[in-house]
């Protein structure tokens, strides 16, 4: 099994697994990626392994490039600078951030709007007194704002794609100018800092992708076993499905094999 | 030898006042000075001001304990062992906890303005965002916003377009953070105050130099000439630190580089006791307040559970710990 680069069959992976391996594919070669905790950490170290190894990894916390022989729990954890390049503070990575340096951010979210506006603040009632209170934005809006391009992963449910969510914690294609509040382009809104968004967006039973000109979210791939009917009552807002290319790929024997064998081999994320 | 600095946890703690404004070492949950924040509770210290980065598990025991009034920061959550700080979110609910949100990048300018002594630095941080909402203010709903406390500014955020380079876009000037206090975790300390740190340093430079007072507790204090044999090695200077207390696994049940891990059952066990304002209470009072010193919570934990976690010398991180599922 582990040099075959066939793919594996439905019943042979598990969700998470073709998750990371779709994470993995849309890291090139040679860039620099700030991701979040959990799944990102799966698809970036794949992607290391496979496809992208000369990619170069920023976490938050403050380590760049480093290299982990175990997987980090979270973007604080010691395991992240391992043999990092520089290791130093937030200020640091994410003043790299703003000054351009980043290519691909990945992130995730409760909530997504068809323009990809994230929420990971508040749902439900007023914002100051809201029936779910979530973690907050953490570096979910900075990274998204600041990278050229970003990946969301997500739960697939129709509640999760909505119209428009409850609190814009991270912005999409279209997004509010403050003071005021008007509605405008994303290219608007950020003027000469203004470098791309949000690419795709990775769930549980689909891959999303956005329209160049107008910014509107649509159905790229369906993962194996799942229809474009299934993931259309899914989601909460009319989806263009026209340009759907069929299944998502699923993942080689050979990238189940790291997964289990050289990245997550205690089940961090993976289960077990 | 300067000796004037060094104290016990019930010293340190007793220089934190009622109200005060405080911030924290760390990152989520790293590197939190626990064992201060355990005695901050039991002490029953009230109506403070957090302001943070970022927050974490031990925000979350000081909000469930009822110490806590505002909170300042970018996120609160357990990690990968408790996804929400279901404290904060409760008693924000309640009407009890006033949560002014503020983006990561926001939350660090803010902590580097507060150490530059400049009152407000600009970013362009999370544009386009609820973030920037004005009626989404929440000090200024609560007409905290009115001057009267010279460590609130007037207000959340400040518009403006760029006039040096003719930059297109929005800027935004994010205000100073200005804490009475910072409380800071480390590896190690010298008996003078010179604080150094080891691995990710997370905000802690900037939380410490914001902040009036700092209040250093070290996995150990070690002689100040040792510690000045390397002073690139270092940190923070001497002068700016006012009280250093030794405390080793003063950062349970946060991790600690090179010390020891995560203790992430003890953290998830304490988020799922935090679903119900009866469940934090009773786990306060069965580690907090029927506790009488760290020593003796530590006893509780027991030697072979902080034998897992302590820390490998070549990664820094534990190797026999059990992570997973």
């Amino acid at each position: 099994m582990r040099n075959n680069h066939s793919p594996a069959k439905p019943g042979e992976y598990k969700l998470i697994e073709l998750l990371a391996v779709a994470g993995a594919r849309e890291i090139r070669d040679g860039e620099v990626v700030f991701a979040g905790t959990g799944l990102p950490m799966l698809a970036v170290t794949l992607a290391q392994k496979t496809t992208a190894p000369r990619a170069s990894i920023i976490y938050e916390a403050g380590s760049m490039d480093g290299r982990p022989v175990h997987l980090p729990s979270s973007v604080g954890d010691a395991r992240c600078e391992y043999r990092a390049s520089v290791s130093s503070g937030l200020l640091d990575v994410f003043s790299q951030l703003q000054r351009g340096v980043v290519d691909l951010a990945f992130l995730g979210g409760a909530e997504i709007d068809r323009y990809g506006n994230v929420n990971t603040t508040s749902i439900g009632g007023d914002y100051f007194h809201p029936a779910v209170r979530l973690t907050g934005s953490g570096g979910n809006p900075d990274i998204n704002s600041l990278a050229r391009r970003t990946v969301f992963i997500m739960v697939q449910e129709k509640r999760r794609f909505k119209e428009q969510v409850d609190y814009v914690t991270s912005p999409g294609w279209r997004v509010k100018k403050w003071p005021g509040g008007e509605w405008v382009t994303r290219q608007e809104a950020f003027g000469s800092v203004f470098r791309g968004g949000p690419v795709a967006v990775i769930t549980s039973m689909a891959v999303f992708r956005f329209d160049e000109e107008t910014g509107e979210m649509y159905l790229d791939t369906v993962h194996p076993g799942v229809t474009i009917e299934d993931v259309k009552n899914n989601v909460g807002f009319d989806l263009d499905v026209s340009r759907c290319r069929g299944e998502t790929p699923p993942p080689t024997y050979h990238e189940l094999y790291l997964l289990r064998n050289v990245i997550d081999p205690e089940g961090l994320f993976l289960g077990n | 030898m300067a000796k004037g600095k060094r104290m016990t946890i019930q010293e340190a703690v007793q220089l934190i006042n009622d109200g005060d404004m405080i911030t924290f070492s760390g990152f989520t949950i790293w590197r939190r000075p626990m064992a201060i924040v355990y005695e901050m509770v039991r002490q029953r210290k009230k109506n403070l001001h957090l302001i943070e980065v970022n927050s974490g598990t031990h925000g979350e025991i000081l909000i469930g304990a009822g110490c806590v009034k505002v909170l300042e920061t970018c996120w609160i959550g357990h990690e990968l062992y408790g996804k929400v700080g279901a404290n904060a979110a409760r008693k924000l609910k309640s009407g009890e906890l006033i949560v002014e949100d503020y983006s990561h990048v926001h939350m660090i300018m803010r902590f580097a303005a507060g150490a530059m002594g400049v009152p407000y630095l600009p970013t362009r941080a999370s544009l386009g965002t609820d973030i920037l909402n004005p009626e989404y203010d929440a000090l200024g709903k609560h007409g905290l916003r009115d001057g009267s406390n010279p460590r609130i500014p007037r207000r959340k955020f400040e518009f403006l377009t760029d006039s040096f380079y003719g930059e297109q876009g929005d800027i935004i000037h994010v205000p100073a953070a200005r804490p009475n206090v910072c409380i800071a975790h480390v590896q190690q300390v010298g008996e003078e105050g010179t604080v150094r740190v080891y691995g990710q340093r997370y905000s802690d430079a900037e939380a410490m130099k914001a902040a009036d007072r700092v209040i250093v507790v070290a996995e150990e204090i070690v002689p100040e000439e040792v510690i000045r044999q390397d002073p690139t090695a270092n940190l923070i200077p001497h002068y700016l630190v006012d009280a250093i207390v030794e405390q080793p696994w003063g950062a349970h049940p946060t991790g600690c580089f090179g010390y020891y891990e995560v203790d992430g059952m003890f953290i998830r066990d304490f988020y799922n006791k935090t679903r119900t304002q009866e469940g934090f209470d009773a786990w306060a009072e069965e580690w907090i307040l029927k506790v009488n010193s760290f020593d003796e919570y530590l006893y509780k934990i027991g030697f072979r559970r902080l034998d897992m976690l302590r820390a490998n010398s070549s990664y820094k991180y534990s190797t026999r710990v059990k992570r997973g599922a």
